[in-house]
């Protein structure tokens, strides 16, 4: 190919408005690091300004974009409503991530906004390509930023070794992924996963490659979104990680890397090859798989962060069944991201402050807690309960909607593997009932001995929470607010 | 807003008023809760009185009266097509009679309340909120509505259960809440199913609306659930039998039926008097109303195939409930072993498919919903008073507590089936049901019938049995004279709350009318729904 650079030039400054939302945490990332550095001593929380700021202006490019569908950058840049709306959700839930990480860890925090907008930018280049270069470069720059933030605040040993397994672990799947990546553009010669080149290689190649391809792609993926066999990491990190940190990990990072996920997979599974069914049968697979580990090793914990990170597997397998149910409507897939983000926020600010008041994140110290604290209680009730998926909650309806759309798939295809998912998907409710309802049983039906004086403070992140919880209820009855602006 | 709409949101606003007065006013609640329970109450006798006995319902729309539909979901899903759901609510003659049991049973139920004092607010909120996810269940006629009601009746049940409940309470509490969830995710994912194979002919989307569902030209060619030429089989089992039978579990778990009846005397024995009451008296009515509403009217063609098989249940559970109940120790456990052999009743009335059997199995159900409650209320009064309810620790109890014992007695009698009461009416209607079945070419056999009645045999038995333990004889009680001084008779709140029960018993075994002239119209129309396929 023979282009002349004032052409590629004049790309480049075409693409630029598609670009604006990232130049601006760009800008943001570097004004930050500086504001960190100097400004930082004289005048307290002034990086966190600058990150709500740069947050903000970002949004307001994003609202500017939502109208606009287009690739920029020779098609490395793609920007599509779903791409829009996934990113309008990171950074609205980065905001609340911003605030929780201010509230909480006030010291000492000048760095950790930078980061946070780093980690910001790696999902919006995920939610935004098709390409493969440009994927990886956003899976390595969300997960260099989750290493550090993991490791910012750890104050004892076992959040160091969270922050060692956790870089350990993504460090190997990132190589195996590229490993991968380096086999699937030798056998395409293409690295944009939805070009047709990118295809006729695939149908092209011998199985085994592709099996060998395919499966250490999937690896990398498998890492961000910790579905089973690779996730094994996630519950150590999230209990070993302070509970801000454990809320951004369980939300955002899986936003991005499900919108990728759902943008690869109709790609791959759309023909009638060896690589489509390989890609169908790996994600039904791994999703059963997925939601039964999930939820029934959720059972047997004690600590409730603990018990989050597997319910948050077990949602992950759900997600991959939006993914496999994902043909061009997004809308449920946004629902269920978005309703995914909006119960674990609330769940973890709810944790935060129950640790803050009792110093535990263990469920025996919620014991009657439920009398000292009714209200926080029963909004994490109501908040468990939307987990289940039971009406009139935002869970119900995202689950409704997952349901849905992978009946349809059943109806026309006859096959089994969607009729396993919706029995495996509709049983694991029934099991996640016995752990998420210990949340309210420690703290209603039994009794404790201990003092705890409940310091009756108004504190901005429990209005958020109370907001959200708000939100889990509207938007349970009545869904077309969601859908009406998504669609 | 429509009377039924303020029917069902009424205890949703004394809930509202309950969490907003501040606990200063802790005396309150309880008379917040009445008034609004007995303003229900009133209103449903309201809709009773005006009701039009010549519209049948079931799967027409324009015979259900005090209808309100309003658009409520609408989504656009793309390659799936739109999403329709309406607020739809109505009554026919199946669903009203049930809804004005409800508003009594809660009546009862709150004045069963009118001592507890633990946390009084949360208690009141909760059975509010109870009371609006009933009468929901009882009035919605679009499936995704009635889902909703039916799932957020299980979270008060089970705060109800697990907060105020007896030593057992959790586990009671949680395998209660796990029976019933277990049923409804399976039912999900058949109104899933459902909701794809029917269109609405009106505008062309798939729908929820139950009625629509009751009509085999809405159903697509080839759909998952299709009626005519159903080719879709799921290992060899026709879907249509599959999802009915799912549907069916679900609501055999309220019923309760054996085997799935083991929830049940555990939930009862935990549950305290009120809540105890709310369970078989409103609850229970969910499972057999369940069945007639979506079982059968939404697949007629595998009731008519399966009638054989329900109908045995319904036996198995009359004869094996009973059976169980004359081994009881526990006076509650007792009653609630008897409300499994009374509701296996209800079942063989509706799998007899007979006008008579289907009138008596609702019948029954609204004559077991307040005696029940009565019973249940009888044993709280006693556990009231010596926290005991075991029944060899008591003996020669009339001697003491005279008014108790009439009403004990009259209870038992009314509920063993004694001519005269409602429970007869119900029973004997079943059993004639049942009887004819076979000359009505149903499928159910005659031998069914001669196992009901056995049934009745065996539930005098358990009944006259505990009143000899008990109450005759001469006085003896574990407890000594302490027991001797606690056991006051009946003061007259609980008579007040036990005489309308009692009254209302006597008077429809003597005017059975007084329901059946509501409901025959839709049970005629219910058999002739199921008629062509048999």
């Amino acid at each position: 190919m023979n282009v002349s650079i004032p052409n590629i030039l004049d790309q480049i400054i075409a693409s630029i408005p598609l670009f604006k939302p990232e130049l601006a945490l760009i800008i943001g990332f570097i004004v930050c690091i500086f504001m960190a550095l100097f400004i930082e001593r004289r005048w307290k929380n002034s990086t966190f300004i600058g990150c709500v700021v740069t947050l903000a202006f970002s949004l307001y490019y994003l609202i500017d974009q939502l109208s606009t569908t287009g690739t920029g950058f020779s098609g490395m840049w793609l920007v599509d409503p779903l791409s829009t709306y996934a990113r309008l959700v990171i950074i609205c839930s980065t905001l609340i991530i911003a605030i929780f990480l201010q509230q909480r860890h006030s010291k000492n925090n000048g760095d950790v906004y930078s980061i946070l907008l780093a980690a910001t930018l790696g999902m919006h280049v995920l939610s935004s390509t098709s390409n493969w270069l440009m994927a990886f470069i956003g899976i390595e720059m969300v997960s260099i930023a989750s290493y550090i933030l993991v490791g910012y605040f750890s104050q004892n040993k076992v959040q160091s070794e969270a922050t060692m397994k956790y870089v350990l672990f993504g460090s190997v799947c990132a190589a195996v992924m590229l490993y991968g990546l380096s086999l699937v553009y030798g056998l395409t010669g293409n690295l944009d996963f939805q070009s047709a080149a990118h295809l006729q290689g695939l149908m092209d190649a011998p199985e085994a490659i592709v099996t060998l391809a395919l499966l250490f792609v999937f690896t990398g993926i498998g890492f961000k979104l910790s579905f089973v066999p690779f996730h094994v990491w996630s519950p150590d990190v999230y209990q070993g990680a302070p509970t801000a940190i454990t809320a951004f990990l369980s939300t955002i990072p899986k936003v991005g890397a499900i919108v990728l996920f759902a943008r690869l997979y109709q790609s791959w599974s759309s023909t009638a090859f060896y690589f489509s069914e390989l890609s169908t049968w790996f994600i039904i697979v791994v999703a059963v798989v997925t939601m039964l580990i999930g939820n029934l090793a959720a059972l047997r914990q004690q600590d409730v962060k603990r018990m989050m990170a597997y319910s948050s597997i077990g949602h992950t397998g759900l997600l991959l069944m939006v993914v496999f149910a994902y043909q061009d409507a997004f809308s449920y897939l946004l629902f269920y991201v978005v309703a995914y983000v909006i119960m674990n926020l609330a769940t973890f600010i709810f944790i935060d402050q129950i640790e803050q008041e009792t110093g535990s994140t263990s469920l025996l110290s919620y014991a009657g807690l439920g009398k000292k604290m009714p209200l926080l209680f029963t909004a994490f009730t109501l908040v468990a309960v939307s987990l289940i998926g039971i009406p009139p909650t935002v869970g119900f309806v995202a689950k409704l909607l997952v349901f849905t759309s992978t009946f349809s798939i059943f109806q026309s295809s006859g096959d089994t593997g969607p009729l396993l998912l919706l029995i495996v998907g509709a049983l694991t409710a029934v099991i996640s009932l016995f752990f998420y309802f210990k949340i309210p049983l420690y703290a209603f039906l039994r009794n404790s001995d201990q003092p705890i004086t409940d310091k009756k403070q108004v504190s901005v992140l429990l209005i958020i929470a109370y907001i959200l919880t708000v939100l889990v209820i509207l938007l349970g009855i009545f869904p077309n607010w969601l859908m009406e602006k998504v669609s | 807003m429509g009377l039924l709409s303020i029917l069902i949101f009424l205890p949703l606003v004394a809930t509202l008023l309950i969490l907003a007065l501040p606990s200063s006013a802790k005396a309150t609640y309880k008379y917040v809760a009445l008034g609004f329970t007995f303003l229900q109450f009133g209103l449903s006798l309201y809709l009773y009185g005006n009701f039009d006995a010549t519209l049948g319902g079931i799967q027409q729309l324009d015979a259900y009266q005090f209808v309100e539909q309003l658009a409520w979901i609408r989504m656009d899903l793309g390659a799936i097509g739109k999403l329709e759901i309406d607020y739809l609510i109505g009554v026919d003659g199946i669903s009203l009679p049930l809804i004005v049991l409800s508003t009594l049973v809660m009546l009862m139920g709150v004045g069963a309340s009118w001592n507890i004092d633990k946390s009084p607010k949360g208690y009141f909120a909760l059975l509010m909120i109870l009371n609006t996810a009933v009468m929901g269940i009882f009035s919605a006629l679009d499936f995704f509505l009635f889902y909703v009601f039916y799932e957020i009746m299980l979270l008060p049940l089970y705060f109800l259960i697990g907060i105020w409940g007896g030593e057992r309470r959790e586990y009671a509490a949680i395998k209660f809440f796990i029976y019933t969830l277990l049923g409804s995710v399976l039912m999900l994912l058949v109104i899933v199913g459902l909701y794809f194979s029917v269109i609405n002919p009106a505008t062309g989307a798939h729908t929820f609306n139950m009625l629509h569902m009751m009509n085999p030209a809405n159903y697509v060619d080839g759909s998952f659930f299709a009626y005519i030429a159903n080719y879709h089989e799921v290992f060899g089992i026709p879907a249509r039998l599959i999802g009915f039978i799912v549907l069916f579990f679900a609501f055999a778990i309220k019923v309760p039926i054996v085997p799935l009846h083991t929830w049940l005397p555990d939930a009862h024995v935990e549950a305290p008097t009120p809540v105890s009451i709310i369970l078989a008296g409103i609850l229970l009515k969910i499972g057999g109303y369940g069945i007639i509403r979506v079982c059968y009217s939404i697949f007629p063609d595998i009731a008519a195939d399966t009638n054989w098989w329900l109908a045995l249940i319904g036996v198995i559970s009359i004869l094996y409930g009973a059976l169980n109940a004359l081994a009881q120790k526990d006076l509650k456990r007792m009653i609630a072993y008897s409300s499994v052999s009374h509701m296996g009743f209800v079942l063989l009335g509706i799998a007899s498919l007979t006008a008579e059997g289907v009138s008596g199995a609702i019948f029954q159900m609204v004559s077991h919903g307040f005696l029940s409650a009565a019973l249940f209320f009888l044993v709280g009064v006693l556990y009231d008073r010596v926290h005991d309810r075991y029944i060899y620790n008591f003996r020669g109890l009339a001697s003491l507590t005279p008014k108790y014992t009439a009403y004990v007695a009259i209870a038992f009698f009314a509920s063993l089936g004694l001519p005269g009461f409602s429970a007869f009416i119900g029973e004997a209607f079943v059993i004639i049901g049942a009887f004819n079945a076979e000359s009505m070419a149903t499928g159910v056999p005659r031998w069914m019938a001669i196992g009901g009645s056995i049934g009745i045999l065996l539930s005098a038995a358990y009944f006259l049995w505990t009143l000899q333990r008990m109450f005759f004889g001469q006085t003896r009680l574990k407890g000594g004279l302490a027991w001797q001084e606690a056991l006051t008779d009946l003061n007259t709140r609980e008579q007040v709350i036990l005489f309308p029960a009692l009254a209302l018993a006597l008077l429809l075994g003597i005017m059975p009318s007084l329901i059946f002239s509501n409901l025959n119209a839709s049970v005629i129309q219910l058999i002739d729904l199921i008629k062509p396929y048999l």
